[in-house]
């Protein structure tokens, strides 16, 4: 547990309940403990899981860029049939890093960054369980994502796909270092999301405020430990995967050598078993977030939590049970395939749930279209567009004539474009104020909403008729005798896809610019600007160090909003009326304050041992000293780790607590 | 406004947008009935199988539709008559569980509907008990080959096996069981119009069932990623009558004879030293000191110089109309036109004249037979061929002179 109460031997705190901040200032061991809470210094050695949270999702969003910049250079050069403005070479590199990249470096790690930044607030924590663990994760991620695309500078990326599907991905076919990187940065950064995601399990069941039964935890938080255990179980089985990969590559092995009697359809089951559930790893943090946003702009409770709860629930069971549904196509037999058609049938049911309970919150509501509430109902529509098309293609016949065409392109764009995205995206929205004081320009939000969905349904709508004509996925040129004639025609379609890209690119770039104009000029948020329901908008916006002056105790399922209203009895029936405000509540926190509040101290270590991994893999790749090396400092670094102690001395800090070699401290 | 009109109002508006988007899709289907000149548009099934998909799927495709209309109607709906218009706080309801049930078993239902044709159909294209025509089918970088065993197929002997590429020539109406594998990496062999596609996987051979209705050309890509030219690996099957088809496997089986046009003869020559260690021409034989043929045939040992370990038969190269993995034509734009638009009864005698010299696209060629991979990317540079192990990956560019280019273009052309 991170939070550490140890009985008092120090004079209370001055200044009415508010912590105060000291700062430690003698050596810890060799280096000198990091202790600053301002400047670069308290960022790059935080532990605090709100500072993680927006470092994962800053860094999340600078690789959304990169990602994008790849797409978008892949929808130029499939405007016009048979262009020559990329090599095959460039291209294939550029559609496996657009899906790496996208997957792995921004999905994943930007509802990451959401999870860490509001589970602990939205279940009354004032931290995640490990801390150091979390910073670790961090390091991990980002370090693992810059070393990936530094294959671009070191000899090529990636060029096999992101699927990496072997043998085509061995070092005969694949001879630069491409996949080399992609094997050891995805084990980096699956390290991230493994410590994560038993991170965020502990904080989750062990720390929720008192009273917050599980059947009384925000839906976000619910949809989050959900992906934490498909991560639990799913992270592994990619590592085996990368692991063998990297042997066969690397060292030799002969885990896919067909000439040595492998079957190379070992590689697509631990990829697909892994890669499947993936897919609701991807989106049911949106699922999470969009939950949240309806009911609060339709002013009433989510419909049916408990469905929700276990829907999210059945679809993290079921996820396992379809990955061969990616493989209808490889020879499987029809026993196979028609098992996995049915069970990949049976996941339709709980999704289709979700869409029923969104649309039953806003019925009889009192809708408000905030930009966040449009990207939330945009979800509702774009994503059942992408789960319809996705039950097309469960229907495996089907599939076999839709399997690796631009339909399959266009669906999975739905999901986790229209899914993942405008979740996330409704997320900056509603979260925004929250966590900036800042309110995000609505203005701009509408221009960003739309041109995304006009964006999106241009660049993706047309694929389902590209793919349905028969246009196969990862052609780096198309015959222009072949386009066909009529309205069906691959170059006209194919152009307005372009053209709908650079709308979408300009969507994007819409809502950096609010959040460049927002951290300029943007009016100051109120407390609670949306009339929210759930515990996080209880403490200050941005909020404390230590998130909750007083850990709240919890009655019922939107907490929040039930310390807001309450049901009086009138003349013309029972009526909602408002009893307290935001900042009435926000006092009461404050003047109950907690006299002693303990947060975990910054580290350095976590950031070490993380940097160690990506030399370690350079190495791997280039030079092996190199690997000692790296070896050597995560060997120390993970040793000096275990000897510190998760918060300073009292001697460190600066006046000294009490005075006395105590062993007391104070908040960061 | 009163609260009826207003409902009136927004039931009406919600109507009309339901109503356009019923209107699309109706138009969308319409359409893609008509979609012309598509020639791998999957809703226009010319073969047994594909048909059976064909005819689950556009069910499936318009329950979809439909399902889609009646969310995005709802939406609206309710986006229009719920919207903030200053009314009362809302009802604090949790949910109504029988509502939820129901809503929960609706789609099982027309789940159930959709799986058990699923299953039936999945079976039915797995079945192979009646079939009446073998071919081996060989995926490789990046191109495809075909091998037809010794059989009678359709009716049809095949007393020596054949080898081709490119083209999967079929007799009509007859059940053709395709035995697909793959030489190197992982391919996918898809012909939209006759069926679904499959994966062809070095180690394992994987089953697929092909018929063709009637004469004519069905066009195909390799749709399993499998590395730098994976555009530019096509495929065609050819249906030709079964009369037809007979007259095909005689050609095929006939060997090669020595040219007769001087050109041609010099060709055969420079063929013999510059290529045939990896192109098999059945029937060509090491000569004599004297010029003429001695007894000993050229045999191709393409597994000494290509990861794959094969390369493209070229002794009937002028009865295929394209090359290089299908990718070029060998026919001229007009004689191309002509054949892909000959009416079933006519496509046959139209496709056996093979490539003649007035209809024969011989700027592709050239360009391929002077540098292969600067027309198409392969691994077939010196530098490349140290990482491939030694091998090429993809034909090298063999640096010939524009004399040897022209005397292999002759010698080709007579090869059919």
């Amino acid at each position: 547990m991170a939070i550490i109460e140890r009985p008092s031997t120090v004079p209370a705190l001055a200044g009415g309940g508010a912590p105060q901040f000291v700062t430690p200032s003698s050596s810890y061991g060799v280096f000198r403990r990091p202790v600053s809470s301002t400047g670069w210094r308290s960022w790059l050695f935080t532990v605090d899981h709100k500072k993680l949270g927006l470092m994962y999702g800053g860094a999340a969003m600078f690789f959304f860029l990169v990602g994008g910049v790849e797409a978008l250079l892949i929808r130029t050069q499939l405007a016009a049939p048979d262009n020559t403005l990329l090599s095959a070479s460039l291209y294939n590199q550029l559609f496996t890093m657009h899906a790496t990249t996208m997957i792995f470096l921004f999905v994943m790690p930007v509802t990451t960054g959401f999870a860490n930044y509001l589970v602990p607030l939205q279940i009354g924590a004032r931290d995640v369980a490990f801390p150091r663990l979390n910073a670790f994760g961090f390091w991990c991620f980002l370090f693992g994502g810059i070393f990936l695309n530094t294959s671009w500078f070191l000899g090529g990326a990636a060029d096999g796909g992101w699927f990496m599907y072997q043998p085509n991905a061995n070092a005969l076919f694949s001879p630069s270092h491409g996949v080399d990187f992609w094997s050891l940065g995805l084990q980096i950064t699956g390290i991230a999301s493994l410590t994560g995601a038993l991170n965020l399990i502990v904080t989750i069941l062990n720390m929720r405020a008192p009273g917050m039964t599980l059947m009384k935890m925000p839906i976000f938080t619910w949809m989050v430990l959900v992906v934490q255990f498909l991560l639990v179980f799913a992270i592994p089985v990619i590592t085996v995967a990368l692991f063998l990969l990297m042997f066969q590559r690397v060292f030799g092995a002969q885990f896919f050598n067909v000439d040595a009697g492998a079957d190379p359809l070992l590689w697509q089951h631990l990829f697909w078993i892994f890669g499947h559930p993936e897919v609701y790893i991807l989106i049911l943090p949106s699922f999470g977030i969009v939950s949240e946003v309806l009911p609060v702009f339709s002013r009433k409770p989510l419909f049916g939590y408990k469905f929700v709860v276990f829907s999210g629930a059945a679809i993290g069971f079921i996820g396992w049970g379809v990955w061969a549904h990616h493989m209808f196509a490889s020879g499987l037999g029809p026993v196979s395939v028609a098992v996995f058609s049915v069970s990949t049938m049976l996941i339709a049911i709980p999704t289709g749930v979700k869409i029923v309970n969104w649309t039953l919150t806003m019925w009889g509501g009192k809708l408000r279209f905030t930009t966040a509430m449009l990207f939330a109902i945009g979800l509702i529509v774009e994503f059942t567009i992408g789960g319809l098309s996705g039950v097309t293609h469960s229907v495996s016949p089907s599939d076999t004539q839709q399997t690796d065409t631009y339909y399959i392109v266009a669906h999975f764009h739905y999901v986790l474009f229209g899914g993942a995205v405008f979740g996330i995206f409704a997320g900056f929205y509603y979260w925004w104020p929250k966590v900036f004081g800042k309110m995000l320009s609505e203005t701009l939000g509408k221009w960003n909403f739309w041109l995304m969905v006009i964006g999106m349904n241009l660049t993706f709508g047309p694929m389902h008729i590209l793919g349905l004509q028969g246009q196969p996925r990862r052609m780096v040129v198309y015959p222009e005798k072949l386009t066909g004639e009529g309205f069906f025609n691959l170059h006209f379609w194919n152009t307005v896809a372009s053209v709908g890209s650079y709308i979408l690119a300009t969507g994007i770039l819409m809502f950096l610019i609010n959040v460049l104009h927002t951290a300029r000029k943007g009016a100051k948020a109120p407390l609670d600007p949306w009339d929210a329901r759930s515990l996080e908008w209880l403490t200050a916006s941005p909020p404390k160090a230590h998130n909750f002056d007083v850990i709240p105790h919890v009655h019922a399922l939107d907490e929040y909003f039930h310390l807001k209203y309450e049901e009086v009895d009138t003349d013309a029936g029972p009526r909602l009326v408002k009893v307290k405000t935001a900042e009435e509540l926000l006092a009461e926190q404050e003047a109950n304050a907690d006299e002693h509040i303990h947060m975990p101290s910054p580290s350095y270590w976590p950031m070490i041992v993380a940097i160690a991994l990506p030399i370690i893999a350079y190495g791997i790749i280039f030079s092996k000293v190199l690997a000692v090396a790296g070896g050597a400092i995560l060997l120390l670094g993970m040793f000096a780790w275990s000897l510190e102690p998760s918060v300073a001395d009292d001697s460190d800090y600066d006046p000294p607590q009490g005075g006395a070699p105590s062993k007391e401290l104070a908040s960061v | 406004m009163s609260g009826v009109e207003q409902r009136v109002s927004t039931v009406r508006f919600v109507k009309q947008r339901s109503g356009i988007v019923l209107a699309i899709v109706a138009a969308a289907v319409m359409l893609g009935g008509c979609a012309r000149n598509a020639p791998q548009d999957t809703f226009q099934p010319a073969g047994e199988n594909a048909r059976r998909i064909n005819n689950l799927q556009l069910p499936v495709f318009i329950i979809a539709g439909v399902v889609f209309a009646i969310v995005l109607g709802m939406v609206l709906f309710i986006v229009v008559r719920y919207r903030d218009r200053g009314q009362e706080m809302p009802k604090q309801t949790h949910g109504k569980p029988a509502l939820e049930i129901v809503l929960t078993i609706i789609p099982a239902i027309i789940l159930i509907g959709v799986g058990i044709p699923t299953v039936s159909t999945v079976f039915s294209l797995a079945k192979t008990s009646d079939t009446q025509c073998v071919i081996n089918v060989t995926g490789q970088q990046w191109w495809w080959e075909y091998e037809y065993p010794v059989q009678t197929c359709g009716g049809v002997n095949i007393a020596e096996p054949i080898v081709t590429s490119g083209e999967l020539v079929l007799p009509t109406k007859v059940h053709v069981l395709l035995r697909i594998t793959s030489n190197d990496v992982i391919h996918s062999y898809w012909i939209p119009k006759l069926n679904g596609k499959r994966d062809a996987v070095p180690g394992r051979i994987h089953p697929l069932r092909m018929e063709a209705d009637q004469p004519g050309i069905y066009a195909g890509q390799c749709t399993e990623f499998c590395g730098l030219s994976h555009a530019r690996m096509r495929m065609d099957a050819v249906g030709l009558y079964i009369a037809d088809f007979a007259t095909w496997v005689a050609n095929q089986l006939q060997l090669a004879p020595k040219p007769t046009d001087a050109m041609a003869l010099s060709g055969e020559d420079t063929f013999r030293t510059q290529c045939s260690r990896c192109h098999q021409v059945n029937g060509l034989m090491e000569e004599n000191a004297d010029g003429t043929n001695s007894d000993k045939p050229v045999i191709s040992f393409p597994d000494l110089y290509v990861v794959a370990g094969n390369a493209p038969n070229l002794t009937n190269l002028m009865t295929r109309t394209t090359f290089a993995g299908a990718t070029w034509d060998l026919l001229n734009d007009q004689c191309r036109k002509a054949l892909h638009d000959a009416s079933p009864d006519k496509f046959g005698a139209l496709y056996l004249k093979g490539v003649t010299p007035d209809c024969f696209n011989e700027a592709d060629l050239r360009e391929w037979i002077r540098n292969a991979p600067a027309k198409k990317p392969m691994y077939s540079s010196e530098a490349q061929k140290a990482q491939n192990g030694g091998k090429y990956r993809g034909m090298p560019n063999l640096n010939l002179t524009d004399n040897q280019i022209d005397e292999i273009i002759a010698y080709l052309l007579e090869r059919k």
